[in-house]
């Protein structure tokens, strides 16, 4: 054994004499050297190309903004600047940072130079005919004009094969906001599937469909599951009371996701049609509908969806209850008959999400002063209430069962 | 003994070149990533961030031991950052000071009976608070455990949102930080399980009213020589890291989780020295056994400033307490190491902090007095030697210069020239003779370890607005 780790050894020390690292080691310095040095000197030139760049760059843009109103009604000829790349891309900079703080009457004023300038159409065609990243620039700067021409070249890239400039035309259509390009992503998404993340698309599909959240409906009929699920979750976002009975037909749908959506949306819609089917939402078996459902209860500011709302205080998961006793504390004209029937419940964790909500809200003082107001609430009932509120704990049951029961009696 | 001695240096020659060529190979990766990400933030509007409905809520939480002099301005500045859902939880973890009652002051706190589910045990929460004045402000008062681990389990039991940020209280976040570090999570929500954003020195830069008014380099130069240090360690280490999806280390002092997972392992490791790291390590381990398909990312853009020490002695014990870190969740996660269920963080990212890493100040201080042993022995080539030292030197150099020219090329934080012409010559003093006192003191912090010596001593500070100063412990141990 020791004789073969000699052996080993010995070869070992062989093999690196043999190599003999001295003559490769004085190339490597030297390289090394010479690498140090360039690196420096990159640094340096970087430095010195860039004071001199912006110098020059802040100059011309000085100049272009004490000219602006000129430059952009046409005064100073295009042709003076369009054929200047470094001027061009100042002048393109400058009117795309004013365009994303724009009103609309100068966002109008500001496509219209885009136009006539042709600095659309070249972006246009810079973000059909370049590749990669040039077409990535490209295709950023055509979405922050938000003109309805960008659309079709926006979708076209769509199809790209790069993640990174498919993200970039969706973005890019995002910021059109325009039912047009919503249209165009839902083809897309007909067409090939999901081929970017979720959020990103239920983004872009959000600003795109908030105007005409119609354009969903068709889609969500027929897509996949996976593309159901993103659609349902913007459909949840932009659907508002004028999609009215289309929403309802998603409440027993199979999809979990598709079903908070649409308790999601039901709280933009009519309470009296809303309010049966967020019930039954409310007890969805999976936690996140019923989470929706009981959000969106409260949203309606409805009177009548505070039995919904105690039931589900009760809820076996601490999201919902937490939402729910929110909601209740919102009903602010009903608060002591709520608390009533809270700890009429005799459910302690409902009792404690309600009492957080209060905490939260900071309104357990003003309840207080409210019961001690009170002249509906008997003076037996209103100690027991005020010792609830001030430990947080529910009455020993066996002591107090009677009082409990009379509070249950007295629930709205 | 001759033999074993020119065995011996030969193999350190080696182990430099190999050390030294996968910086290199991290340092091209390192410019192309970065590049990459410069680009694909043209696309991305901040604004939209803002205004989206889909934008997860984030729970911040902030440890606070005796940080009465900074807290207020520091919980100011995180309810002031920009993003739509914002959550502050700020845990003082038994502070003896009047860290509490300037909170008081300032925030107007409120007992209140929220719901608090010890998912993760930690020590006792004797209250709960909720700001009058802001009530994204959440404030736990709780029992001290002696680790900042503790304190941030706390806050992650109480935590109602989907992502978790982990920040130091004594660290200053820019204003748009968290969304910046969110921008992979938006992205790919399903794969993005967790980001960290670059940490930055922020002694010698001036602070008004917490928030960072001037970026200058500090004065002196062990502090200067961190920058350096920080620039490498994330700008090439952990962005190079992070492309290959086999980044290790997230900052304690700056990083998002996703709150499920990270009470999925279990939190923070309250006993442990490092427990940023060990929670990396961990959420590795559980999302490979799961076979899950995930990333871990590092977003260069959205900074976190933090104090670094600034005399020799801080440095050394932080450097130590480092190296018992890195050892203390090595050790554990040993199992790992080429296990092919582990994938490339077994067979790639754990070899390599083990061989490059820990065991570093072992070889080299190993191979200084096997050399000396040669010298006294006339076994030494002289020729060899300073072949050797120049090569390891200029190499080196490439490395750090790379960092500052990486950092010229892409965040440009240091706008002086005077700052840059430092920057620079502190690249050529880094290698000598700091990377040896450095690693006499990681071979310390390996031996304090090894004895059992794994108490973590808090260092002096003098808050936010006092940047220039002596010391804290961060944990963002800039490991490559």
């Amino acid at each position: 054994m020791r004789s073969a780790s000699v052996l080993l050894m010995g070869s070992a020390f062989e093999t690196f004499r043999r190599i003999g690292p001295a003559a490769f080691v004085v190339k490597a310095i030297l390289i090394a050297v010479v690498a140090d040095v360039v690196l420096l000197g990159i640094i340096l030139l970087r430095r010195t190309y860039r004071k001199w760049y912006f110098a020059r760059r802040d100059a011309k843009v000085f100049e272009f903004r004490q000219n602006w109103d000129a430059l952009i009604s046409s005064e100073i000829p295009f042709e003076t600047w369009r054929t200047k790349p470094f001027e061009r891309r100042i002048i393109e900079d400058i009117v795309l940072d004013k365009l994303e703080a724009a009103g609309p009457d100068e966002s109008a004023r500001l496509l219209g130079f885009l136009r006539a300038s042709g600095l659309i159409d070249k972006l246009i065609f810079e973000a059909r005919q370049h590749l990669g990243w040039r077409r990535h620039r490209a295709l950023v700067a055509l979405g922050r004009t938000r003109s309805p021409e960008s659309i079709p070249a926006l979708s076209e890239a769509l199809r790209d094969r790069a993640l990174e400039t498919r993200l970039a035309a969706l973005r890019g259509l995002e910021r059109t906001a325009s039912p047009e390009a919503g249209q165009q992503i839902l083809n897309w998404m007909s067409e090939l599937g999901l081929r970017v993340p979720p959020l990103p698309l239920q983004s872009a599909l959000i600003q795109c469909c908030a105007e005409r959240p119609q354009i969903l409906l068709a889609h969500l009929q027929h897509a996949e599951p996976t593309t159901r699920e993103v659609l349902g979750r913007v459909l949840g976002e932009v659907s508002t009371p004028s999609l009215g009975i289309e929403l309802l037909r998603f409440a027993d749908d199979d999809l979990a996701e598709l079903r908070a959506a649409a308790a999601r949306a039901l709280a933009h819609t009519n309470p009296s049609m809303a309010l049966d089917v967020l019930d039954s939402l409310a007890q969805d078996p999976v936690w996140f509908v019923r989470l929706r459902a009981v959000v969106s209860l409260g949203q309606l500011r409805y009177p009548g969806a505070v039995p919904q709302l105690l039931r589900t205080v009760g809820d076996s998961h601490r999201l919902v209850r937490l939402r729910a006793a929110e909601a209740l504390v919102d009903f602010r004209a009903e608060r002591i008959p709520i608390f009533q029937s809270v700890v009429a419940a005799h459910d302690r964790y409902g009792l404690h999400a309600f009492l957080a909500a209060l905490d939260n809200a900071g309104l357990v003082a003003t309840l207080r002063v409210e019961l001690e107001a009170s002249p509906q609430v008997a003076d037996n009932t209103r100690a027991i209430l005020m010792e609830i509120l001030r430990t947080g704990q529910l009455p020993v049951a066996r002591v107090v069962a009677s009082e409990i029961a009379e509070l249950a009696t007295s629930r709205p | 003994m001759i033999r074993f001695l020119e065995f011996a240096n030969q193999a350190l020659f080696y182990y430099y070149l190999a050390c030294n060529f996968i910086y290199l190979t991290m340092l091209i990766v390192a410019f192309k990533g970065s590049a990459s990400h410069q680009r694909r933030l043209q696309s991305v509007s901040l604004d939209s961030i803002k205004r989206s409905p889909l934008s997860p809520p984030i729970s911040i939480l902030t440890p606070a031991h005796n940080e009465q002099e900074s807290i207020s301005v520091a919980v100011q500045n995180l309810l002031d950052l920009d993003y739509p859902e914002l959550e502050v939880i700020v845990v003082n973890d038994g502070s003896t000071d009047q860290t509490f009652q300037t909170l008081d002051e300032r925030f107007v706190l409120r007992p209140i009976r929220a719901v608090y589910i010890q998912q993760v045990k930690t020590a006792a929460v004797k209250g709960m608070y909720r700001s009058d004045r802001d009530p994204r402000l959440l404030v736990l008062d709780k029992e001290a455990a002696g680790s900042k681990a503790d304190a941030v389990n706390a806050g992650l039991n109480a935590a109602t949102s989907p992502y978790v940020c982990v920040v130091d209280a004594d660290s200053v976040l820019e204003r748009d930080a968290l969304m910046r570090i969110m921008i992979p999570v938006l992205t790919d929500p399903d794969r993005v399980v967790s980001a960290g954003g670059i940490v930055r020195v922020l002694n010698g830069a001036e602070t008004r009213g917490g928030r960072v008014s001037r970026i200058r380099l500090p004065r002196k130069s062990i502090e200067v020589i961190q920058v350096v240090e920080y620039l490498r360690a994330f700008l090439i280490g952990r962005e190079a890291w992070a492309r290959a999806n086999m980044l290790m280390i997230i900052s304690g002092a700056f990083g998002v989780f996703r709150t499920d997972l990270v009470r999925a392992v279990g939190g923070y490791r309250a006993q442990a020295i490092g427990e940023d790291f060990d929670l990396v390590a961990r959420l590795h381990r559980f999302l490979r056994d799961q076979q899950a398909d995930y990333k871990i990312e590092f977003v260069p853009d959205p900074v976190c400033w933090t104090e670094v020490p600034s005399d020799i002695r801080s440095l050394g014990r932080q450097r130590a307490r480092w190296q018992k870190g890195l050892l203390d969740v090595l050790w554990p996660n040993r199992d790992m190491l080429f296990r092919l269920r582990y994938g490339r963080i077994g067979v790639l990212a754990l070899p390599y902090l083990w061989a490059f890493e820990l065991l570093a100040p072992v070889i080299e201080v190993g191979g200084i007095l096997t050399i000396l042993a040669a010298a006294c022995l006339n076994a030494l080539s002289r020729e060899f030697l300073v072949q050797f030292l120049f090569f390891g030197y200029a190499f080196a150099t490439i490395i750090s210069i790379g960092s500052v020219l990486q950092e010229e090329m892409t965040y440009k934080r240091y706008n002086e020239w005077r700052d840059v012409a430092r920057l620079l010559t502190h690249c050529f003093f880094e290698h000598f003779p700091y990377r040896q006192i450095n690693m006499l003191w990681r071979l310390q912090g390996l031996w304090q370890y090894l004895r059992g010596d794994r108490e973590w001593k808090p260092l002096k500070r003098r808050g936010l607005d006092a940047a220039n100063t002596d010391t804290k412990a961060p944990s963002a141990a800039p490991a490559s």
